[in-house]
């Protein structure tokens, strides 16, 4: 449900709740009751569902990600005009969808990997507003880079199962799908933001500013 | 009953409208905001409605001397 229509639900369900608190006798009827049932139990927690999928959905954005000051310099780096780049060449072509770029390639596409990215945005939040967050260029994955990532898309792609340097040792392919060689390993796809450590990169921008979903 | 209700409309007023400035509210911490205090007072007006349901049923029953089960 679309942000508006959800916050156009919730304040018709504050004014209902308002005119209970206002007119507590209109409850005395059968039909009062069954208002009064609708208003003070079926309205507010369908409401809460309906905010908080709201709010879930929306963390998943490429700006709910960059809101955050600690981020910037990773928003900018999706715009580094450079394809050696990885998450700018992902992002300024669609390979990832534009306004999901950070969820997309930062959460597992396992059973729990929602679930996973989530506790772990709430693990940032608690060191953003009460502890003491470190530098932008200090922040470091909490384990490895994941290769199944990369593979949920790459997997069977033509550019990747017949690469030259992919299949310039027999043993790399399969080391890179058993995730014992890294992607992001150095000689490879190392350089992915590489916020701290830009020298003298030229930045590039849109002419149309919407993001927009890739198909 | 009319002083329940009226406190429980008001828990769920406020969360609702906490829920809904969380919801225009553009931030990560807007999450936090509607899930605990949101949802908490949201969830404490709800459960006073239905305590209040439960607590003002045996009363009205039994100032009507009639059992609640013969009543419905």
């Amino acid at each position: 449900m679309p942000t508006i229509a959800t916050v156009v639900l919730v304040l018709f369900s504050a004014i209902l709740a308002c005119l209970i608190v206002v007119r507590p006798e209109i409850t005395v009827t059968r039909a009062g009751k069954i208002l009064a049932f609708g208003v003070l139990f079926f309205l507010p927690v369908f409401s809460l569902a309906v905010g908080v999928q709201n709010e879930m959905t929306r963390s998943e954005s490429t700006t709910f990600c960059l809101s955050c000051h600690i981020m910037e310099s990773y928003g900018r780096s999706l715009h580094i005009d450079d394809p050696s780049y990885l998450a700018a060449a992902h992002f300024q072509n669609h390979r990832v969808p534009a306004d999901e770029a950070c969820y997309t390639c930062h959460s597992d596409y396992a059973m729990f990997g929602t679930i996973k990215a989530k506790l772990g945005g709430l693990r940032h939040l608690y060191v953003y507003y009460l502890g003491t967050p470190p530098l932008p260029q200090d922040i470091k994955l909490y384990k490895p880079f994941n290769n199944q990532v990369c593979l949920h898309c790459h997997l069977g792609a033509r550019s990747f199962e017949e690469g030259v340097v992919h299949n310039a040792d027999p043993a790399t392919l399969p080391a890179i799908k058993a995730n014992k060689l890294s992607c992001i390993s150095s000689g490879c796809h190392e350089m992915v933001h590489n916020v701290g450590h830009w020298g003298d990169v030229k930045f590039w921008y849109q002419k149309n500013q919407s993001v927009r979903r890739s198909p | 009953m009319n002083r329940r209700l009226r406190i429980s409309g008001v828990l769920v007023t406020i969360g609702l409208l906490v829920e809904g400035l969380c919801l225009m509210w553009s931030r990560p911490i807007a999450f936090v905001v509607l899930v605990v205090f949101g949802g908490m007072l949201i969830g404490i007006g709800v459960l006073f409605f239905l305590l209040s349901l439960a607590s003002a049923a045996p009363d009205s029953a039994h100032a009507s001397g009639l059992a609640p089960d013969k009543r419905q």
